[in-house]
């Protein structure tokens, strides 16, 4: 799956982070920052609207749909033939060789949560403290039939929620450890942005 | 929530924490940290004067600050659901992020009538370990205020406006230590959009 | 300063606890590792932020002194009001460091800082003295040996590393070189202006980060101190490098930094 786009948008709608990687620094090179402040604070009210419209029957049955979101290994890790060393201290303070092991719950529970055209693809993530993370994908699906689709969407789904929680644990990392960071302003760590960089990379 | 669902969420919580400690989290002596604090009480006596008020207040002030941060690690490395209740949240303040920080799982205890306040009954507190406190500090030191900050600016991270503070400290002579919740509202405005 | 030699350079030795580490260990080693290991823990990410969180709070502490001594009816008033102050965020806690004109405010907020390095130092080395490693003896311990102490033990206790560098002209310097401080090594100032060049930014990252430093410049003094070597006769002072030309993202922050220590008794005095 290659990822062309990351946002990170804080819980009042301001984007705190935006990178883009591969060839898309060349598609985007017209979109400027303002553009992209623009884009940000669109995308949190959509995702507010979308939670309120999300359909009544969806809400009703609430409590039967099973939001868990199963572990995809490797996602966004080193190939298994790179050195165990250099491996093993890339995780920050995460111990063990992935940020995570087990399924987990996806906090996103009415809202959008994909957003598929011809052109691309767009995983949203966002977190119980408000702040959303974005994915903005190449990859289109390919549409055969209806199952086929319903599958394959499922799927980019779950590698798309394990790839942006593993960025999220990477901002907890370090962003949140740094007491010259103002929450809610935008995200200058170099090694952030190195630490991101690399999970792209690795996802491609 | 039946009673036997309730049992498995909370078994399922401590299983978390359990295993999030064992093997997700670097360790380091708590003898450490105890003396490591007890330098930041002791120099912030120093500076105030013994203003055990003003003391209090600093502690707080310094687990707020790291409350506000500590939240997000906790959620992206466990990424537990927001809680149903504040019984769960209250389950999930020890026996998970607890663990998985201090390596304690305080009792919870005097839940009030209404559910909207109960008391965490700490046992083998690390900052206190081998603490005496001269008699003047054991009428108004709260000498873990820490802790109390740091669970105030967690919980307002997720949007939930609590009243924390200490009802008793065996530093102070009591019976035990314990902290108190309390619940004021919870900060809807603010709840992310995407869930009801 | 005396005429040097030429400075040795000497690198740590190895970590007794290395899994590579090619000696049996004694019983009484792993004896001294099992004890170790069995004793009660905490997540060392919660110590790293009470570490971090002590420079915020020393400069909110001389605000609050600032304060009460500036006026103190104010004060009188503040303490009659109900209503509660919103905390001050830590960063914004240290940014005022870069904005403090009054020399003598700065300084009482290092010399805290410091202190409280200098008590955490003093309890440090106790706390390891009386862990009775069988791999330190301090009662042979000179200057040097003690040196090494504090590059090896107390900094892999503290900071979960050891020293990179050490070099000393045998005479009483010591360099302790860190290249990738471990607490400040996801430290990243942003610009909240944007206004600043890369140039004056940098300037200003750094310039934010130097009360930090005086966290281990006050543990190394304090550690001297508990040891014998007084700290009216020590100077120690902390000042940025540049990293070696590798892979310069291995390291975190953009800067080493170097530990001067000088003493100048080299001569210990016994403890009683």
């Amino acid at each position: 799956m290659a990822i062309e786009t990351l946002l990170i948008v804080n819980k009042s709608g301001g984007l705190i982070y935006h990178r883009n990687f591969g060839e898309a620094c060349e598609k985007r090179k017209k979109l400027t920052s303002n553009d992209y402040l623009i884009i940000a604070s669109t995308l949190h009210s959509i995702l507010a609207i979308s939670g309120q419209i999300t359909p009544r029957a969806l809400k009703l049955n609430q409590d039967d749909i099973d939001y868990t979101i199963p572990y995809v290994p490797g996602v966004g890790m080193p190939s298994s033939d790179s050195s165990n060393n250099s491996k093993m201290s890339k995780l920050g303070s995460f111990k063990g060789d992935d940020y995570f092991k087990e399924s987990f719950t996806s906090w996103n529970k009415s809202g959008l949560r994909q957003l598929s055209t011809d052109q691309f693809t767009m995983f949203v993530y966002q977190t119980l403290t408000g702040l959303k993370f974005i994915a903005i994908s190449s990859s289109v699906l390919p549409k055969n039939n209806e199952m086929e689709t319903s599958k394959n969407l499922n799927l980019a789904n779950q590698i798309g929620d394990n790839f942006l929680r593993k960025i999220y644990c990477i901002y907890s990392d370090y962003v949140m450890k740094d007491p010259l960071y103002s929450l809610e302003m935008p995200i200058k760590s170099e090694n952030f942005d190195k630490k991101v960089q690399e999970m792209v990379y690795n996802v491609q | 929530m039946s009673s036997s669902a309730g049992q498995q969420q909370i078994k399922t919580l401590k299983v978390l924490g359990e295993d999030v400690w064992k093997n997700k989290v670097e360790k380091i002596n708590s003898e450490l940290f105890t003396l490591t604090y007890g330098t930041i009480v002791s120099q912030l006596c120093q500076d105030y004067d013994r203003d055990f008020e003003k003391i209090n207040d600093e502690l707080y002030k310094m687990g707020y600050n790291i409350g506000v941060r500590i939240i997000e690690d906790f959620l992206a490395r466990t990424a537990l659901p927001r809680c149903t209740d504040f019984n769960t949240t209250s389950e999930v303040i020890s026996k998970v992020a607890f663990k998985v920080f201090l390596n304690l799982t305080p009792t919870i205890a005097n839940w009030s009538q209404s559910n909207d306040a109960f008391s965490l009954i700490i046992s083998d507190n690390p900052l206190s370990d081998f603490v005496e406190l001269p008699i003047d500090a054991m009428k108004s030191l709260w000498y873990s205020n820490v802790y109390c900050g740091v669970l105030k600016g967690a919980l307002e991270m997720v949007q939930l406006d609590c009243d924390v503070s200490f009802v008793s400290d065996i530093l102070r002579g009591d019976n035990q230590t314990e902290l108190r919740i309390k619940l004021n509202k919870v900060l809807k405005d603010e709840i992310p959009v995407i869930e009801d | 300063m005396q005429q040097q030699q030429q400075p040795s350079n000497i690198t740590r030795r190895h970590d007794p606890s290395h899994p590579h580490h090619h000696h049996q260990l004694t019983e009484e080693q792993q004896q001294f590792q099992l004890f170790q290991e069995s004793l009660p823990k905490i997540n060392r990410l919660v110590y790293q932020m009470l570490l971090n969180e002590i420079i915020p709070t020393s400069i909110s502490v001389q605000n609050r002194l600032d304060e009460s001594d500036d006026n103190s009816d104010a004060e009188q008033l503040k303490k009659l009001s109900i209503s509660e102050k919103p905390v001050v965020p830590s960063h914004k806690l240290v940014s005022q460091m870069h904005e403090i004109k009054n020399e003598g405010r700065y300084n009482n907020i290092l010399e805290r800082i410091r202190t409280i390095g200098f008590k955490l130092g003093c309890k440090i080395a106790d706390l390891l003295v009386f862990a009775n490693n069988p791999n330190l003896n301090f009662r042979d311990m000179d200057l040097l040996a003690i040196m090494k102490f504090v590059c090896r033990d107390v900094w892999k206790l503290v900071f979960g590393k050891q020293i990179d560098n050490l070099k000393t002209n045998h005479r009483g310097t010591f360099y302790l070189i860190d290249y990738s401080y471990q607490p400040i090594k996801n430290f990243a100032l942003n610009d909240d202006t944007n206004k600043l060049s890369a140039e004056e930014l940098e300037k200003k990252e750094l310039k934010s980060v130097e009360p930090f430093l005086e966290l281990p410049v006050g543990i190394i003094k304090g550690v001297l101190e508990a040891l014998g070597y007084n700290a009216k006769e020590t100077i120690c002072l902390a000042t940025y490098i540049d990293l070696p030309n590798e892979d310069a993202s291995h390291y975190g922050f953009s800067k080493g930094i170097s530990f001067h220590v000088q003493v100048t008794n080299t001569t210990r005095q016994q403890q009683p």
